[in-house]
């Protein structure tokens, strides 16, 4: 009974570890992953984008099984879980074999192993000892370390090289898993965002890839940016000199271009992008008394602000519209960058209370320009630029490239390091005579390790019969006298 | 286990000439170009270089084929030498490049292009010397030749990099994708190889061409006939790109009448394939005899596209649906119309070269157990360089942009091709696949290549492009 109840268990797992399964679900993650692709997902894509490719019915069909989505569709999640654990079963399924193959290394071949071992050869010899020492110098010159292997009142060889290659595919699975681990912290704890700075301002707030703000804490603040073009106009460099606070100090400074980001506390700051913010900076502009006696002073505005052009008028930036246009006697702006410019200044007495309505270019029907007791004149006009920064926090990111690593490791172990293993026995052959065992195994490339065997056996029977020969010298030698 | 030997055959009368010619065609072209860039002065620049391999490959790709079709020994020889000295010439234009634009040659397709033609002329020679696959040059070297071709077509100047392309990640990520596709290539030509060394039949390689050239009109005719004409990108002649209506949207305009060509090219092709399956579905081996008629008839078609393709795209102003005027266009614009069109022509004269010398052929080539074993070391190779290629980019993109994987329609069909190579080496290591079924599953890898090389730029966006 317990048996029955066993089996559908094991049968079950055996499905599940088994390569064909994991080779199945490889294939709907692809065929999902390239759906993906083909139809149109969402928060990439505008809405009316969406509406327009799909018609009503499709679209809700469409997003009900979250096909708009897909990658981060619950069940797509669970598809790449699925995968990781059929990773794993596969893994554990055969690591103990391997495991056991890999520690205890098989050094004394039986008989029956002999005889079905592929690439094998024999060697008649004529004495035991001296065969296998010759064995063992030529393997010594092939640059492998046979070691001696007594057994039965008989000493073998057994020489073997890289057996970490049947641990590699291992290596190649955990570092798999490694990666998926690191983009899972990621989905769970990372997040990214967004942060626009004008020179000179800070801020602690990320505006948040869904649409929820964070608070970091501590404060980015931007000291200066810039924009350098190549000689045709293209941008050749984005910079931003940025400044990190943390409780009033200055804790961190970089400037940082497109590709190096500033780093703190795991927060890091991209180089994104910069442009005009379409707002003004600074209007700076030559204010001459109407009476035309006293010189012309320059004055420096900002919106909103007043400046004291003498003891009792000042004059103040109330409007900027950087592309201004009349309309059915209204002045509109008509964008937001910088092509036909229209300031608003307000000059008032303070004695007599009264204000004056100056524009600059003069708007008939709108300036007073002629009334005012100061005439105004640009000087220059300096647009305000901001500098984007991309924000992220990726936690799961050195799983990610320590698997990377560890799977170049693991791929250069599987395809390119062979486990190499040399059996050298004295037998007695089919007719009783003595004859030395070579055997060899590889884990693959056989082609290639057939001739190395193939150089082994010709170098064992080269040192066998040097090795006679000086015997024979000796013996001549000795009975010469 | 002993493999079937070339017979060694002495370069008959025919044999001598060809190289002869080839040889003076070659000196004739050099002699041509020197007089020309004498006048200009300076010698060895990066255009005269290019065309000097241009001539070389060329001679190469002759010789190639001449042993294709003949199998001469010595024409291998010759090629060898010529494709060795067009691979110099390819390099001096390379080093000149990368010295006067400051950056390795990755920033535009034209110097894409450059360091693919480079590859493909160093694989020639490693799968010759290394593999001893010999006829792998009638492949590589006109791919070669259309390359160098093409790129005599595109905008070449050095375009300063903008910001997001300065990073060095972003060179080690293009030469790892280089170096990956160009081994999946390889060994997609010795899975090919292996087919028709294990004797499958010749219709069935009919089957595969046509239904590959076919997929390659369609998707053309499919995305781009417009009314009778063919729609295509408008093409500025003095700033030297494409036309933009908005930020990130081309302005398309139509050239009449060729849609109706290239449907009608369509139907020509369409036909071996039908003439393929009737002749199965029937058993009659005479449907097939016209279906190999058929092909033929195809490719004279397919040139006349090609040529009215060239002319019509060359010269001539068009009109626009998003815009008034009329505005030009150029085969610049067309880079994938253009690549499909030769290409399609490519397929189907390799088709017609199996068909009339198939028993040379099989000479030639290796035994198909060597040729299966040689296709898994190329994908033994390919692989690593895939998962590094992905890795790198991923790196680059989280340096520039602030995340490693963003499911990017381009990020995300490299991860399926790696999963189908992944899924090849565990049939064939874990499975024990061999043979045929490898060397499909291998063409079914490269096939995904190509659609992510190709398709995911051109077919992706064009699917939505006109909601």
């Amino acid at each position: 009974m317990a048996e029955n109840a066993r089996n559908p268990i094991r049968k079950l797992w055996q499905i599940f570890s088994s390569v064909k399964t994991g080779v199945i679900l490889l294939i709907v993650v692809v065929i999902v992953s390239a759906g993906g692709t083909l139809i149109l997902q969402r928060p990439i894509t505008e809405p009316e984008e969406m509406q327009r490719a799909y018609s009503p019915q499709v679209l809700r069909v469409l997003d009900a099984v979250k096909l708009t989505d897909v990658y981060h569709a619950w069940w797509f999640v669970l598809l790449l879980v699925l995968v990781s654990l059929s990773i794993v079963a596969a893994s554990v399924e055969r690591f103990p074999n391997s495991w056991r193959y890999f520690s205890r290394p098989y050094k004394s071949p039986t008989e029956s192993f002999r005889k079905a071992l592929a690439t094998r050869k024999q060697i008649p010899i004529e004495d035991e000892e001296t065969a296998v020492l010759a064995a063992a110098r030529a393997l010594r010159e092939l640059g492998f370390k046979p070691e001696l292997v007594t057994s039965d009142k008989h000493v073998s060889l057994f020489a073997e090289r890289n057996r970490i290659s049947e641990m590699a595919v291992y290596i190649v699975h955990a570092s798999l898993l490694l990666i998926f681990l690191g983009g899972i912290v990621d989905a769970l704890y990372g997040w990214r965002g967004y942060v626009a700075l004008t020179p000179g301002q800070q801020s602690s707030l990320v505006g948040l890839r869904n649409g929820a703000t964070r608070t970091l804490p501590f404060t980015i603040r931007c000291d200066s940016a810039g924009q350098e073009n190549y000689s045709d106009g293209s941008p050749k460099r984005w910079w931003s000199q940025l400044t990190i606070v943390q409780n009033g100090s200055e804790v961190q400074r970089k400037e940082i271009v497109v590709n190096d980001p500033l780093v703190f506390q795991g927060v890091r700051f991209y180089q994104s992008s910069y442009g005009p913010t379409g707002k003004l900076d600074k209007l700076v502009l030559s204010a001459t008394p109407a009476s035309g006696q006293e010189p012309a002073k320059e004055v420096s505005l900002v919106l909103d602000q007043s400046v004291a052009l003498d003891a009792d008028m000042s004059v103040r930036l109330a409007e900027f519209i950087p592309d201004y246009v009349v309309r059915d006697n209204q002045i509109y702006t008509r964008s937001t960058s910088v092509e036909n410019p229209a300031a608003h200044l307000v000059v008032a007495s303070k004695k007599s209370g009264q204000s004056f309505n100056v524009w600059l270019p003069a708007i008939p029907g709108f300036a007073e320009n002629d009334r005012s007791p100061y005439r105004f004149e640009a000087q220059d006009l300096k647009m305000g630029y901001f500098t984007g920064l991309e924000v992220s926090h990726e936690p799961g990111q050195w799983a990610v490239w320590t698997g990377v690593i560890l799977m170049g490791l693991g791929l250069a172990l599987v395809f390119y390091l062979v486990h190499v293993r040399f059996w050298v026995v004295p037998v007695l052959d089919a007719r009783g005579r003595l004859a030395l065992w070579v055997g060899g195994a590889a884990n693959k490339n056989r082609e290639i390790f057939d001739e190395k065997f193939t150089k082994l056996v010709e170098a064992i029977e080269k040192q066998i019969k040097s090795e006679s020969a000086a015997c024979v010298r000796v013996h001549e030698t000795s009975v010469a006298g | 286990m002993a493999s079937v030997r070339a017979e060694h055959q002495q370069p008959t009368g025919t044999g001598a000439t060809l190289v002869v010619m080839v040889g003076l065609s070659v000196a004739f072209l050099l002699f041509m170009a020197f007089l020309n860039v004498v006048k200009s002065g300076n010698l060895l620049n990066e255009s005269n270089l290019l065309y000097a391999a241009l001539i070389f490959y060329c001679g190469a790709g002759a010789l190639y084929l001449g042993f294709g079709v003949t199998g001469t020994e010595s024409y291998v020889r010759f090629a060898s030498l010529a494709t060795w000295i067009g691979l110099l010439a390819n390099t001096g234009a390379i080093v000149h490049r990368w010295y006067v634009a400051g950056h390795p040659p990755f920033a535009s397709i034209y110097e894409m292009l450059l360091s693919f033609v480079w590859t493909l002329a160093v694989l020639t020679l490693i799968a010759e010397k290394r593999f001893g696959v010999k006829v792998i040059g009638t492949v590589t070297m006109p791919v070669a030749i259309v390359g160098v071709v093409l790129m005599q077509l595109l905008p070449s100047e050095v375009r300063p990099l903008v910001p997001a392309l300065q990073s060095t990640w972003l060179h080690v990520h293009v030469t790892l994708a280089m170096l990956a596709y160009a081994a999946c290539a390889l060994s997609f030509a010795l899975a090919m190889m292996f087919l028709i060394q294990d004797q499958v039949k010749t219709e069935t390689f009919l089957a595969g061409t046509s239904f590959s050239v076919v997929v390659s009109y369609a998707a053309i005719v499919l995305t781009r006939f417009d009314r009778g004409g063919l729609s295509v990108v408008a093409w500025d002649p003095q700033q030297r790109g494409e036309v933009f209506v908005a930020r990130g949207v081309r302005l398309f305009v139509v050239i009449p009448d060729l849609g109706w060509l290239l449907l009608l090219v369509l139907f020509a092709v369409a036909a071996p394939f039908a003439l393929y399956l009737y002749g199965r579905w029937r058993n009659d081996d005479r449907v097939l005899v016209s279906a190999n008629r058929a092909v033929f008839v195809s490719i004279l078609l397919q040139i006349l596209a090609l040529a009215a393709f060239f002319v019509r795209a060359r010269d001539g102003r068009y009109s626009s649906l998003d815009a008034e005027g009329l505005f030009p266009t150029s085969l610049a614009a067309s880079p994938f119309i253009l690549s499909g069109l030769v290409g399609a022509i490519f397929i189907s004269l390799m088709y017609l070269m199996l068909l009339w010398r198939r028993q040379d052929l099989e000479k030639l080539l290796p035994d198909a157990p060597t040729l299966d074993r040689i296709t898994y070391n190329t994908i033994a190779i390919a692989f690593p360089l895939l998962t590094l290629m992905i890795a790198a980019g991923a790196y680059w993109a989280n340096r520039t942009w602030g995340s490693y994987w963003n499911w990017d329609p381009k990020e995300t069909w490299a991860a399926i091709t790696w999963l189908v190579y992944a899924g090849y080496l565990h049939m064939r290591i874990t499975r024990g696949w061999r043979g045929r079924r490898a060397a499909y599953f291998a063409i079914l890898g490269f096939a995904v290549v190509m659609f992510t090389f190709f398709g995911v730029t051109y077919l992706l966006p064009g699917l939505h492009a006109y909601a």
